[in-house]
């Protein structure tokens, strides 16, 4: 495990695993299916929330 | 109702490995480089080890909080070159647990403080900033040349140092309190020890003007006195580059 | 009165951990007698049974009825929020006084733990951890419950958590005046203490995840997943940054596993991002809750805030080595900290814009209510100091503000007008109903911290900015023979008048600080709604369900 490789790595691994993420999280905040659940979750801190379900 | 839970915390779960992943990914592979970089740092063959006396005199600059104001990192600029001198390398702070390299200047950088000024003046300096530089804005630290160094369990921080890497011989340790007397008590038989083991260039000297029972402030004025000197290859380094 | 809402294995639990506490001080007081260590050992004594004293005194209280189950725990909550102030007031206030210790350096009555350096960590550590700590410790509670829909798992590790972290701290800030530190900025505490944080943290987690499993929805509000970040990778941060080696088992000095290039690059790693995931994560989550519960409007964009989280996540990480621009750090590293930098302006402001958009139809509040304007107004200094930060992770820009006062002026602006202004909107905004009161004790005095809070604010950072500007300027400016045309000591003369402007504008803060803790307790102390008891709890709103049993 030389430093050139390592450094090889870093910069090549480093920046697919920043695409891959943002790819990753684009597709999970804009996949249809999420959306209800996330405006439940907005709008659920605005309202009634003043004793626990259980 | 187990099932229900079940799915529940796998949820949570999933998301704790994902920040994981994302986070930890991203800085193990920033910081992995790092620790192979002693291939590619220069060499210092002359390079010496820190003396007990300096040690306990740089755990004394930490102690102190001296890091907060003094930065000892020469960067590669013209100005911080021409103000405090050749820039600092990596190898010089290799024997730093930790690295005292700073983050502000409201006083001067010290990487290269070392043999600058004589130690009577670091010691009038240290006891009152103001009658040397009466614009200065340190503190006193008249208190340290009242204090007796502790040096019985030197040993014990040098074996401490020897785990984390730096090459401490079984020698030193066991001769570290002799040492840190001797350093500042040249005229007494265990000065002639420190000069062997750590090296010809080491500097013994009595700091405070006096011999004996060294005090904290003969031990910061030891340590303030070798920073930069550990090693020439920084200046050999500038003159090649002036060639 | 915190104890007889404990039931009775809860008081034997409580109890134990406090005499175990106590047994670990004694430990170290015997193992430490010839150092410092020893002190340490007998002050966590001290606390073990201070604390073993209180729950005795309340041992034998009645049993807390069953009722207590269908509101929030909220007890821990009021403690921290009472830590939080003291903190403030305490750790504002040296900071004050070592900002005039640079107008005037013989404050230091001849004497070692008076000095800039030894003090100067006890404001830092003390507003970081003791304030923006026990704040966020308290309001993730009142967050993750109230999101969550769900009351904390037990009584017990909530108490746990807050005054382990408390006892840290307390341990930081009094080694720092005895000499007791590792020197790693903003990780000074020594190996025993960092060995307690890290089992305190342990719990911190396992509680958040505990209460997150009782939830009802199964989607995690964005708030816990930024609390929840911070509490994760500081552990990460902390446990890597502080390796170290114990000179013996009896001493409090210890010597980092790093050395030289590494250790700079493992401290800036951990310090930038304790800046993200302590100074930035954790007080996103407050605001992404309070700031639209204040407002009575949902978050602008849900979906911006998720993105901006992971954008967060994942590039601070990279950020840190613009600390060390221009130095033997090898140049790559300082070109990729420098580009991340520059990259994390995005998720930075896509959070200020969604927070300032979330307003937006709500601006009528904003002029009348001054919490909000608090929420508001940090939402606003967070884009200003994101923005200036990754400006000054520019190389070139950084080779003129490093080592300058330019960066204390950019923390502060950060500290002051982000991470403190959110956190007092939230406190101000949560203090009336969990003392059930009706509003807080004095509007105005909200309104007047508001404003001597921001006077102080813009005052310090200012002067900062000046002073930075001109030190940077001096240092490099030659004359016209090619030398340089300033000494050192000149650079210091031209400081003096921005120091003693700096020290003024952050009396101004703290005066803000002191007025606020003195209406929260006002608010405290108010007998108005309290005969009705703490609206949440009352009996009368009790739901007759049980907690299923685990």
């Amino acid at each position: 495990m030389t430093h050139d490789f390592l450094v090889w790595f870093s910069k090549s691994f480093g920046l697919f695993w920043l695409m891959a993420m943002a790819a990753g999280v684009l597709v999970y905040t804009y996949w249809p299916s999420n959306q209800s659940r996330f405006q439940q979750a907005a709008r659920a801190v605005v309202d009634d929330e003043d004793k626990p379900w259980r | 109702m187990f099932g229900f839970h079940y799915r529940l915390e796998r949820h949570a779960l999933r998301f704790v490995i994902a920040v994981i992943l994302v986070a930890g990914i991203g800085g193990f592979v920033e910081i992995a480089p790092l620790f192979t970089i002693s291939e590619t740092v220069e060499a210092a063959p002359d390079m010496r080890l820190y003396t007990p006396l300096e040690v306990a005199g740089r755990n004394i600059y930490m102690r102190e909080g001296c890091y907060a104001c003094h930065s000892q990192m020469i960067r590669t600029l013209r100005d911080d070159v021409e103000r405090y001198g050749p820039y600092s390398l990596a190898v010089e702070s290799k024997y730093d647990h930790p690295m005292l390299w700073g983050s502000k200047r409201t006083g001067p950088d010290l990487a290269r403080i070392g043999g600058k000024y004589s130690d009577e003046w670091q010691v009038a300096h240290l006891q009152d900033p103001r009658a040397v530089v009466p614009e200065s804005k340190m503190p006193s630290y008249a208190f340290l040349g009242r204090t007796p160094l502790k040096t019985s369990d030197l040993g014990l921080h040098l074996k401490a140092l020897r785990k984390v890497g730096v090459p401490y011989t079984g020698e030193m340790v066991a001769n570290a309190p002799a040492d840190a007397y001797g350093q500042a008590a040249p005229d007494s038989p265990y000065a002639a020890g420190v000069a062997q083991r750590y090296g010809e260039a080491t500097q013994v000297r009595a700091f405070m003007g006096r011999q004996g029972d060294p005090t904290e402030m003969d031990a910061l004025v030891a340590y303030l006195q070798v920073l930069g000197r550990l090693t020439d290859v920084a200046k050999a380094q500038q003159a090649q580059a002036a060639e | 009165m915190y104890v007889a809402q404990l039931t009775l294995p809860e008081r034997r639990a409580a109890l134990a951990l406090a005499c175990l506490v106590a047994g670990l001080g004694l430990t170290m007081a015997v193992l430490g007698r010839d150092d410092l260590l020893g002190t340490h050992g007998a002050l966590v004594i001290a606390c073990g049974v201070v604390v073993a004293i209180v729950v005795m005194r309340g041992f034998y209280a009645p049993s807390p009825s069953p009722e207590r189950l269908s509101s929030y725990y909220d007890d821990p909550t009021r403690a921290g929020i009472v830590f939080a102030m003291i903190w403030a007031i305490v750790a504002m206030a040296v900071g004050d006084w070592v900002a005039w210790l640079l107008v005037s350096p013989d404050l230091t009555f001849d004497a070692a733990w008076s000095s800039f350096g030894r003090l100067r960590p006890v404001h830092t550590s003390g507003v970081i951890f003791g304030f923006g700590g026990n704040a966020l410790i308290a309001t993730s509670f009142y967050v993750v419950q109230r999101t969550s829909r769900a009351r904390l798992p037990d009584q017990v590790s909530p108490w746990f958590v807050l005054l382990g972290f408390n006892l840290f701290c307390i341990l930081a800030a009094s080694g720092y005046l005895m000499g007791i530190t590792q020197s790693k900025e903003y990780a000074e505490p020594e190996w025993y203490a960092d060995i307690w944080l890290v089992i305190v943290w342990v719990a911190y987690f396992g509680l958040y995840l505990r209460t997150l499993a009782r939830r009802k929805e199964p989607h995690i509000y964005v708030s816990n997943w930024y609390y929840l970040a911070f509490i994760l990778v500081v552990a990460v941060l902390h446990i890597v940054n502080n390796l170290a080696v114990p000179v013996s088992l009896g001493h409090a000095k210890s010597y980092s596993a790093f050395a030289g290039v590494q250790d700079a690059m493992t401290e800036w790693w951990y310090g930038h991002n304790a800046v993200a995931f302590f100074l930035t994560s954790g007080f996103l989550g407050m605001m992404y809750y309070f700031m639209p519960k204040r407002a009575g409007r949902p978050i602008f964009s849900y979906r911006l805030s998720i993105i901006s989280f992971w954008g967060i996540t994942f590039m601070y990480m990279w950020a840190g080595s613009h600390h060390l621009h221009y130095t033997a750090l090898p140049q790559w590293v300082q070109t990729l900290g420098m580009t991340f930098s520059l990259m994390l302006l995005v998720p930075s402001w896509a959070s200020a814009t969604n927070a300032l958009l979330t307003l937006n139809g709500a601006w009528h509040k904003v002029r009348d209510d001054a919490t909000l304007r608090f929420m508001m107004t940090a939402a606003v200094f967070y884009g200003l100091t994101t923005f200036e930060g990754s400006f000054m992770a520019i190389r070139p820009v950084n080779s003129l503000s490093h080592y300058t006062d330019w960066t204390i002026g950019h923390v502060h602006a950060g500290a002051l007008g982000w991470v403190a202004l959110i956190t007092f909107g939230s406190l101000y905004s949560i203090v009336p109903s969990l003392w059930g009161k009706r509003a807080m004790y004095s509007p105005r005095l909200v309104e007047v911290h508001y404003w001597l809070a921001i006077a102080g604010t813009l005052v310090y950072v200012i002067s900062m900015w000046n002073s930075g500007i001109v030190q940077g300027l001096m240092w490099r400016t030659y004359n016209d023979s090619g030398t340089l045309a300033y000494s050192f000591v000149d650079s210091l003369v031209a400081m003096h008048p921005y120091y003693v402007m700096r020290a003024v504008g952050g009396l101004l803060f703290l005066i803000g600080t002191v007025v606020g803790a003195y209406n929260i307790w006002r608010t405290m102390r108010t007998p108005a709604l309290a005969e009705i008891g703490d609206f949440a709890e009352a009996p009368a709103r009790a739901a007759p369900t049980l907690a299923a049993a685990e």
